[in-house]
């Protein structure tokens, strides 16, 4: 369906892309992911001409629509668009934003359209939203109005920049379940996302793009379990750390764990596993830490071979093992995070810093 | 986290949906005080409760504190097995009058 070939993109000198070899076929399912920088954005828009590349070749259903001939439009048309930041036009209703392409482009009648766009709706669960403006939606909602969008347009392919990045963390999984459900359907998706989970749950193949190449490709399983490149298997590895500052003056639980279920989701953590880390962390930081120390960084590193976590809390000042206090106050939590946890270790590092280390 | 609560004369159910955590357990702890007069017979529904930390656990274990202070009886109903977990973990399996 699509053959990139030694396509290339430089940005004041700087060449994004070097040299990109990549075939998409038809009804794949493909995320690409990498870290910051490596040009999977620039490759996603380069595939819609949204960029104009500096070299190469991308072939689509047989013409190369780098050779200056192709209809850019009719191109277009072949590639539904999922952007970050939704593109939605605010004046317009939902119902108008869906069906404004398929009338002026696909040459629809609007009632037609509307019909089209209400089963759309439903698809993404937003059906009672037609009459809406986007203002008045959530970022999860406005994201799967782009989704429905960008299918009314009956592309043969959709491509998603970074569809949940923009999003506040409790809405990301609504975008993420509606994404899973199109991947089932048979029509071909690319994907750049950092939603590592999601990546290996639906994807037929992934590309871990570095260097301005696609660095790594392979079937999502066998790249994540067994990456065959040094740098794909330390980006693997890097993504697996969870850091955060505890401030007890402003410790906000709902929120702290909605970032670190983020995170856990990403490690590809199941329910259960996430469940329980919540009850650990909730026991440890708000009954165990806080009443004795103000402020604490936390680090969690998710093994992704095992998917065992092991947690670091390092403070300035009060010494001693949390884990250990006689206070009658944390004698539930502490039974608790000791019947969870596997291991546990108390030490004073050389600069005077608390540290405590626990292996689930 | 909700608590719905029916009350027949001295007997009062509690159903609890959600979870009950650091931030909710408080809640229903003065939700549970407010229907408390002349209460002697407490059944505590946790079909519903998907998640529960240190702090719902004392929240129950202060209301069995209390219905035994007055004569009266607990009963914790419709565990699921998440929650049953817990409840083995920190020994409130023996504490409390499941059903």
């Amino acid at each position: 369906m699509i053959e990139v070939k030694n396509l290339k993109k430089i940005y004041n000198g700087n060449a994004v892309l070097k040299d990109v070899n990549a075939v998409i076929r038809k009804g794949e399912v493909i995320s690409i992911i990498g870290p910051s920088g490596t040009g999977k954005s620039t490759f996603l828009r380069c595939l819609n001409l949204l960029e104009q590349p500096d070299g190469g070749e991308i072939w689509i259903d047989g013409k190369n629509i780098l050779d200056g001939k192709t209809d850019i439009a009719a191109i277009r048309r072949k590639m539904g668009m999922v952007f970050q930041s939704f593109n939605l036009f605010g004046h317009l209703t939902v119902l108008e934003n869906i069906t404004l392409a398929p009338v002026s482009l696909l040459n629809k009648s609007r009632e037609e359209a509307e019909a089209e766009a209400m089963k759309l709706l439903k698809l993404v669960g937003l059906a009672n939203k037609a009459h809406a403006l986007p203002g008045e939606l959530s970022g999860g909602q406005q994201q799967r109005i782009a989704i429905a969008r960008a299918l009314a347009m009956e592309p043969e392919i959709i491509l998603f920049d970074e569809p949940t990045s923009a999003l506040d963390p409790t809405m990301v999984n609504e975008v993420l379940s509606v994404m899973r459900s199109l991947a089932k359907t048979g029509i071909t998706m690319l994907i750049v996302t950092h939603e590592m989970r999601f990546a290996r749950d639906v994807s037929s193949r992934i590309f871990y793009m570095d260097e301005g190449i696609v660095y790594e490709e392979g079937p999502a399983k066998e790249l994540f379990e067994n990456p065959s490149k040094t740098k794909t298997r330390a980006f693997l590895r890097r993504i697996g750390m969870f850091n955060s500052t505890l401030n007890k003056a402003d410790f906000d639980l709902y929120h702290f764990m909605g970032l670190f279920t983020e995170f856990a989701e990403k490690q590809m953590l199941d329910a259960k596993q996430i469940k329980t880390l919540h009850l650990v962390l909730e026991e440890l930081l708000v009954n165990i830490i806080f009443p004795e120390i103000e402020l604490a960084e936390l680090e969690i590193g998710i093994s992704e071979e095992t998917k065992q976590s092991e947690l670091r809390i390092t403070w300035h000042g009060s010494a001693g093992n949390p884990l250990e206090s006689a206070s009658e106050a944390g004698e539930l939590a502490r039974m608790i995070v000791k019947k969870r946890t596997s291991s546990s270790e108390y030490s004073v590092l050389e600069n005077g810093v608390n540290q405590l280390f626990i292996k689930f | 986290m909700k608590a719905v609560f029916d009350k027949n004369a001295n007997s009062l159910t509690v159903s609890v949906e959600g979870s009950i955590d650091t931030v909710t357990a408080p809640e229903l702890d003065s939700q549970l005080q407010a229907n408390w007069e002349g209460i002697t017979e407490l059944i505590m529904d946790l079909a519903a409760v998907d998640y529960i930390s240190s702090a719902g656990l004392r929240v129950i274990l202060m209301a069995n504190q209390q219905m035994e202070d007055c004569d009266g009886s607990m009963t914790v109903r419709n565990v699921n097995d998440d929650i049953k977990e817990i409840f083995e973990m920190t020994g409130f399996d023996s504490l409390l009058n499941l059903e």
